[in-house]
């Protein structure tokens, strides 16, 4: 009910932004050093071959012109032709979008099955000391580990020893779900160690931030016990600032996956748009980053409602502020 | 008659980074079953410690070195946890300052109540019956809000619905007004002290407010500096007061100054003069 106040103005400015960002990538990679005909036909190609390949592909318009072309064809759901393969940009972003995306759900949900039991157990024993100091060493090494260090030492303990999980052997989700699950597994965990490390800590202190209010004090006093206060008082108020961070670690997931696919040769999204890059493949970049930037506009908003479902005073705040 | 309260010269102590404050200091008050007790001292004087003290509900930091505190012959500062917490459930009830704060922000009243009256009947009429009973206006409309969108008067009736519901032997307030708009402020106190009589509860009721003190409570203690220093009946204590905290806490009571005159104290005096008193005290026990 009260969500209804303010999602419209959300959605809007969720458009804005995709609007905003999209003209960002536009210029960004017409802005890359290198011509993509000269690095598509190669350096022994004369002048005449490059201007009419340039042609073709509409390069030799204005960049206004060029970017209404391709927002139209975008907003129908036609991203064009890959650049380099000649097949189209949005079947071969399909074919890769569902290994991504399982990486990235797998990363999440270790993330949410470790981090936030993890984070409510330091918090709820932050008053002992050894465990909280433990806890605070554990997250500091899993928050400043580079996941390109890790993924890299990951691979050679993998590959130098036989610990019972292949590197590099990679099966396909949509042929065989089961086997793609498990050949995801170590780029999904090395992915996830970040992300579990900051929800940890997030939720620790979300919940040594609740346990000094004055409600759970009442509690208290009324005699109920731990384990019941934990369940029905403090884990839903201590949700809101993890609920905050999970589109911190969406946007983390996206970039990460770049970083993971390359080191683990999964052939997701990630590799595909370093590959574009290399490539100079405009059409492909272009929409393998709207992509991502929708994905986490698009998470940013669902995290929005689920955060105003679970603290009513947020729907409040925002509509105040006018969205 | 035994005392259901037995407050035995308790020395509580705060560590806080290294330096110790001591919060009370020998404090001593015992209350019948059924009385109605006011507790009046400036803030510091110990009172809202005391009134902690009895259900053990103080921070992490407090020491007990000296004393005993008994509820019904149990002694609060030895009980086990699981005793503790029957106590606090069975025959203690506490009505903080601020109501707003002392609900969960993110749960319905209507669901808050229903988990503050577990183990009792929690359907829906019942918990209607507790709205009216601490006569809260649209109760059903009430049971559906969260507490940022209802009056401090409102919340203060739900947290005193919580309370009363298991009916308490002990009924600790600590000043359950002062956040309170003074137009609802006489009305919540009558609703509480009516309760508490219906249900033969024993009430301790700290306040600032001496007025409101000697109109409902039969017995008034006063707290200085970590001690009760006097207690008696309260036309007694208020009226004739003997020790000089308390006269200059009486003539202090901006209820009892006619518009514009000035109140005659400072709280420098009040300090001598109690300091003062203490020597005394020492030469005649001598």
């Amino acid at each position: 009910m009260r969500l209804l106040h303010w999602l419209p103005g959300r959605l809007l400015s969720a458009v804005v932004v995709l609007l905003g960002a999209s003209i960002l990538i536009f210029a960004a990679v017409r802005s890359l050093p290198g011509d993509f005909a000269q690095i598509v036909l190669g350096p022994l190609s004369n002048e005449e071959q490059r201007e009419q390949l340039r042609q073709s592909f509409g390069f030799d318009r204005s960049l206004p012109e060029q970017y209404l072309l391709w927002l139209g064809n975008a907003a129908r759901g036609d991203f064009g032709l890959s650049l380099a393969s000649q097949q189209p940009v949005l079947d071969e972003l399909a074919s890769r979008l569902p290994v991504t995306a399982l990486l990235a759900g797998m990363a999440m949900l270790v993330t949410i099955a470790i981090g936030i039991p993890l984070g409510v157990y330091a918090g709820t024993h932050a008053s002992t000391g050894r465990g909280s100091v433990a806890a605070r060493i554990v997250s500091t090494i899993g928050i400043s580990f580079p996941e390109f260090v890790l993924g890299c030492l990951v691979v050679f303990l993998f590959s130098r020893f036989d610990l019972g999980l292949s590197v590099g052997a990679f099966t396909s989700p949509t042929a065989d779900f089961g086997r793609g699950v498990v050949s995801l597994l170590l780029p999904a965990l090395v992915l996830s160690v970040f992300c579990v490390a900051a929800t940890a800590r997030t939720t620790r202190d979300a919940v040594i931030g609740v346990l000094v209010e004055p409600h759970i004090a009442a509690s208290v006093a009324r005699g109920e016990p731990k384990g019941f206060i934990i369940r029905h008082h403090v884990l839903r108020n201590a949700l809101i600032p993890v609920l905050t961070l999970t589109a911190t670690i969406t946007a983390y997931l996206l970039g990460g996956a770049v970083i993971v696919e390359r080191v683990f040769n999964v052939p997701g999204i990630g590799s595909y748009l370093v590959l574009a890059l290399d490539r100079r493949d405009y059409t492909v970049i272009q929409a393998g980053v709207l992509l991502a930037t929708a994905v986490f506009v698009i998470a940013s908003l669902l995290i929005d409602v689920l955060t105003g479902l679970v603290d009513p005073r947020v729907s409040v705040a925002k509509k105040g502020r006018g969205a | 008659m035994s005392a259901i309260l037995d407050i035995q010269d308790v020395t509580v102590e705060y560590s806080t980074g290294g330096t110790i404050v001591r919060a009370l200091d020998g404090a001593s008050l015992a209350v019948r079953a059924g009385e109605t007790v006011g507790l009046v001292g400036e803030s510091g004087s110990g009172k809202s410690t005391l009134g902690s003290l009895v259900g053990r509900l103080l921070p992490g930091n407090a020491r007990y070195p000296e004393g005993r505190v008994l509820v019904d012959g149990h002694d609060v500062l030895q009980l086990g946890v699981k005793e503790l917490r029957g106590l606090r459930r069975e025959q203690l009830g506490f009505i903080p300052q601020d109501p707003i704060s002392a609900l969960d922000p993110t749960m319905r009243i209507g669901r808050q109540l229903e988990l503050a009256l577990r183990g009792l009947p929690n359907d829906r009429a019942a918990l209607l019956g507790h709205l009216e009973r601490v006569r809260m206006r649209e109760p059903e409309r009430v049971l559906r809000l969260f507490p940022h969108e209802i009056s401090g008067g409102m919340a203060q009736r739900i947290v005193i619905a919580m309370t009363m519901a298991r009916s308490p032997r002990i009924l600790i307030a600590d000043e359950p007004t002062a956040a309170l708009d003074s137009n609802v402020r006489s009305e919540v106190t009558k609703l509480v002290f009516g309760l508490a009589r219906d249900a033969g509860t024993t009430v301790l009721w700290l306040s600032h407010d001496l007025r409101s003190v000697g109109r409902w409570c039969e017995r008034v203690a006063v707290m200085y500096a970590g001690r009760v220093v006097e207690d008696g009946p309260a036309e007694q204590v208020l009226g004739s007061p003997t020790h000089p905290y308390t006269v200059a806490l009486a003539a202090a009571d901006p209820a009892g100054v006619q518009p514009g005159e000035r109140i005659e104290t400072s709280s420098v005096d009040v300090a001598a003069l109690a300091a003062s008193f203490r020597d005394e005290e020492e030469v005649v026990a001598r």
